[in-house]
């Protein structure tokens, strides 16, 4: 049940009616009448990354009438042809070209947190899209850790708004934070939401239903939910949002240009302004020339091209001069706790995210830690589910005789807060990728307050899984998610971009992705990232029209 | 399409599983094409060995085995399906700056299971017993830092990273642990714990109505049989 006007969004975004109805995932015709630009074009804006950030900023300013390229690494993905119902075959949709891991607690990439191809890690995201909380816009302030952001949560609201509705968000009313509603009702629960239900009603914790980013009831031509559990192989339904369903359609119908299969390895500048960006495209180097240059692949390969960018002008790498490109990496630390139950759950069935609970998000001063966590239900296929039985130590037969229980175990996954710290982020390392570039080394070590804070979101998830009945819970440490490596601050000294999202250094960079984020929250970050992207357009219009952008 | 199965409806790993005759590919005309072919190629074509070398494949077999408790037929074909894998160099998308890249960490770290294997009971891993195979797969797994020049930790991480992702995406797999499998275009429509599609089976095998406190317990005094361990487990 919709409770809000299609009209409204469809003349902001009208990409959910662009997708085809019938057998049909993509609109071939809506690729085929893409516009071409010339390399020596100087187009408006060139984009570097087509996820949940660029592709955001890609419609906004195709619909404003901006000339645009937006240009991915990966490719323009086909659901019908290119994705599956299974776990193993669902490697191409991650980022796995080599990368280096290090630090005391070393952080797993690829299918864990980075996504290549149009619509980015959203096509494999899991689908919860929670708003930040006003608290989590001043740490520093409120509880002297983390950082400060250099917008507040108002300047943010309304864009979180718009973009529940382009998504559109399904939930309950969420009572923590800035109280909200949501666009549409909360789906019916599977049994891994069940459990987590049953649990907290026990202990007397509240938890809600949703936030997620697929639609419950009519909308546009997207189809139903089936809930068939492959949220995370890439949604072969058209449910689960994603860029490539939610805003690429909108920006192609506006005149927008889609380059898949481009690797950008150097944001070129001159003078002090960004000129273009050089890529890769097939083995052969091209240059692509552009007004205004956005970066958004994500805190990890956003970084490394800035610093792969380096040049006379900028030594230590494109908008280093203070050492800040690279650094406040964050994760979430997101340990998971299965319960056994004696009843038969299955919890492959229904999509792995259903059920939130806040109340631990902010800091309690009755506890030894600062800042808090989240928890949800994650409900894992039995790949990733074995990486929960070996973590135990088990092997062999005992493996064996766990995984043959599957059917009998439910899961709880958190996201706790851990602090940015300096240390913590991306440097060249020595190897080289296939073309021979140098490869990101992303290092990560938890600090005292981070182990306090998982330790605690652990009993709390036992205790729920106890308090449903469960007779064993097992728990596998783990991270979630990234933000940061490009944060934005109020001063160049301490940060890469300013609140608009431009490059203090280049007057006419941006960044424009999840690598801007000062702090992380407890809240699953792509829903923030649109909504910045979402700002920043705000912004490029306003001010591209006043003339500010001109040399 | 209607195809016959390589093997009998509701067959599993050397024959474990606890529910009796379920056959996940019973729903594979429900599937779309694109998975049905992919899980069916898994099933059918067993790819032939073109990363690891002859005495590699005997080590790289033997330990998977050992990793999974795979010692009776039928068998999921690990060592092919992790061979494939190294030979197209398809990795997680990251390495530990401690390791090298996996294709060598392999290679390397099955010179090193041999050499073990060989201090301990005179004969390289695959030939030893069952029993010699399990202590020394365990003395990796409790080696503190370093073993040889790798971290220890992280050789285990590889190993059954590896091992797991292999075995659990086979559809023999499947049918041992009652998963239901790809769900599209059919999806779930019974969601409630306690439930389930008509098409599913009910777990608990007729002649094992053990509970699963005991089951886990039995696999436990097995497995320390196995890797010398007894004392520790007790
Ligand atoms: C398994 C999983 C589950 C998740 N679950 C959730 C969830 O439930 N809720 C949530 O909010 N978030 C979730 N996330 C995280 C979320 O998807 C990301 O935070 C978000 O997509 C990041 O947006 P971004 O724009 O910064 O980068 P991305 O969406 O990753 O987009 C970056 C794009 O840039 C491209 N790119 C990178 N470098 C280059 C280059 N040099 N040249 C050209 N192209 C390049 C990449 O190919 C990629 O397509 C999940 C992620 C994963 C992997
Ligand atoms: S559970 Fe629903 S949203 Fe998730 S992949 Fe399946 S159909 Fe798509």
């Amino acid at each position: 049940m919709s409770r809000f006007s299609d009209k409204a969004v469809r003349e902001r975004n009208e990409s959910a009616w662009l997708v085809p109805t019938g057998q049909q995932r993509t609109n071939w015709e809506l690729r085929r009448q893409m516009r071409r630009y010339d390399h020596d074009d100087e187009v408006d804006l060139v984009i570097v990354g087509c996820g949940a950030g660029g592709a955001t900023l890609a419609q906004r300013m195709a619909r404003a009438g901006f000339s645009v390229v937006a240009l991915d690494a990966g490719p323009w993905w086909d659901p019908d042809a290119d994705w599956v119902s299974d776990e193993a075959g669902s490697n191409k949709l991650y980022w796995t070209e080599p990368r280096v891991i290090s630090g005391d607690d070393p952080v797993a990439m690829g299918s864990n947190n980075s996504g290549r191809g149009v619509g980015g890690s959203m096509v494999h995201f899991a689908g919860y899209v929670p708003r930040l909380h006003p608290s989590d816009f001043e740490t520093m302030t409120r509880d002297g850790v983390g950082a400060d952001w250099p917008i507040g949560y108002q300047d943010l609201k309304p864009y979180y708004e718009q973009i529940e509705e382009e998504l559109p968000a399904a939930g309950e009313h969420w009572p923590w934070g800035d109280p909200h509603g949501y666009p549409h009702n909360a789906h019916p629960l599977g049994p891994n939401g069940e459990i987590f239900r049953r649990g907290a009603t026990k202990l007397g914790l509240r938890a809600k239903v949703g936030p997620v980013a697929i639609p419950n009831g009519r909308f546009g031509h997207r189809n139903h939910c089936i809930y068939r559990g492959f949220c995370l192989q890439g949604c072969k339904v058209n449910a689960k949002a994603s860029p490539l369903i939610t805003h690429i359609p909108d920006a192609l119908a506006h005149g927008a240009e889609i380059r898949p299969g481009c690797m950008v390895y150097e944001v070129v500048v001159s003078a002090g302004r960004a000129k273009g960006v050089r890529y890769f495209h097939e083995g052969a180097g091209y240059f692509q020339r552009a007004r205004m240059v956005a970066v958004a692949g994500y805190s990890i390969e956003t970084p490394r091209l800035l610093l792969l960018s380096a040049s006379s002008a900028f030594r230590d790498g494109l908008c280093n001069d203070y050492g800040q490109v690279g650094r406040y990496v964050m994760v979430q630390g997101a340990p998971q706790t299965a319960g056994r139950f004696s009843e038969e759950i299955r919890m492959y069935k229904a999509p792995p995210p259903e059920v939130t609970c806040e109340e631990f998000y902010e800091t309690d001063l009755s506890k030894d830690y600062k800042r808090g966590f989240a928890i949800q239900n994650v409900s894992p296929l039995p790949v990733t589910y074995s990486e929960h039985v070996t973590a135990q130590g088990h092997w062999g037969e005992v493996m064996r005789e766990y995984m043959r229980d599957y059917v009998h175990w439910a899961v709880l996954g958190s996201l706790c807060e851990l602090l940015p710290q300096q240390r913590n982020g991306v440097t060249l390392a020595d190897d080289k990728d296939a073309h021979g570039l140098a490869v990101a080394n992303f290092s990560h070590s938890e600090c005292a307050n981070d182990k306090l804070l998982q330790k605690a979101a652990q009993s709390v998830m036992e205790d729920i899984l106890r308090a449903a009945g469960a007779e064993e819970v097992i728990t596998v440490k783990r991270y979630a998610h990234l933000v940061g490596g490009c944060r934005m601050a109020a001063s160049p000294e301490q940060g890469v971009v300013d609140a608009d999202l431009r490059t203090f250094a280049v007057p006419n960079l941006f960044v424009t992705d999840g690598s801007v984020l000062p702090t992380q929250g407890s809240a699953n970050p792509a829903l923030t990232i649109m909504a910045l992207a979402a700002r920043c357009a705000d912004y490029l219009r306003s001010t591209s029209r006043s003339g500010l952008l001109a040399p | 399409m209607s195809r016959r199965l390589p093997y009998p409806e509701g067959t599993t790993p050397g024959g474990k599983g606890r529910f009796e005759g379920y056959e996940v590919l019973g729903q594979r005309r429900y599937w779309d094409e694109q998975t049905r072919k992919l899980v069916m190629d898994r099933l059918e074509n067993t790819p032939e060995l073109k990363f690891f070398g002859l005495a590699e494949a005997e080590t790289a077999g033997a330990l998977l085995d050992v990793i999974l408790g795979q010692h009776e037929e039928p068998r999921v074909p690990v060592l092919a399906m992790v061979d494939a894998r190294l030979h197209a160099g398809q990795t997680d998308g990251w390495r530990h700056e401690a390791m090298p890249e996996d294709a060598v960490a392999w290679r390397e770290s099955l010179l090193f299971l041999d050499d073990d294997a060989e201090q301990s009971f005179g004969r390289r891993f695959h030939a030893c017993s069952l029993e010699e195979r399990g202590q020394v797969v365990q003395g990796v797994q409790d080696a503190e830092g370093a073993w040889y020049s790798l971290p220890a930790k992280h050789v285990w991480s590889l190993w059954s990273r590896y091992a797991c992702s292999a075995f659990y995406s086979h559809p023999l797999a499947w049918n041992e642990i009652g998963f239901g499998g790809p769900a599209y275009p059919r999806g779930y429509k019974v969601l409630r714990p306690g439930w389930r599609e008509p098409w599913e089976v009910a777990e608990q095998r007729a002649g094992d109505p053990v509970p699963w406190a005991t089951r886990v317990e039995r696999a436990k005094r097995s497995h320390a049989v196995r890797t010398g361990t007894e004392a520790d487990n007790r």
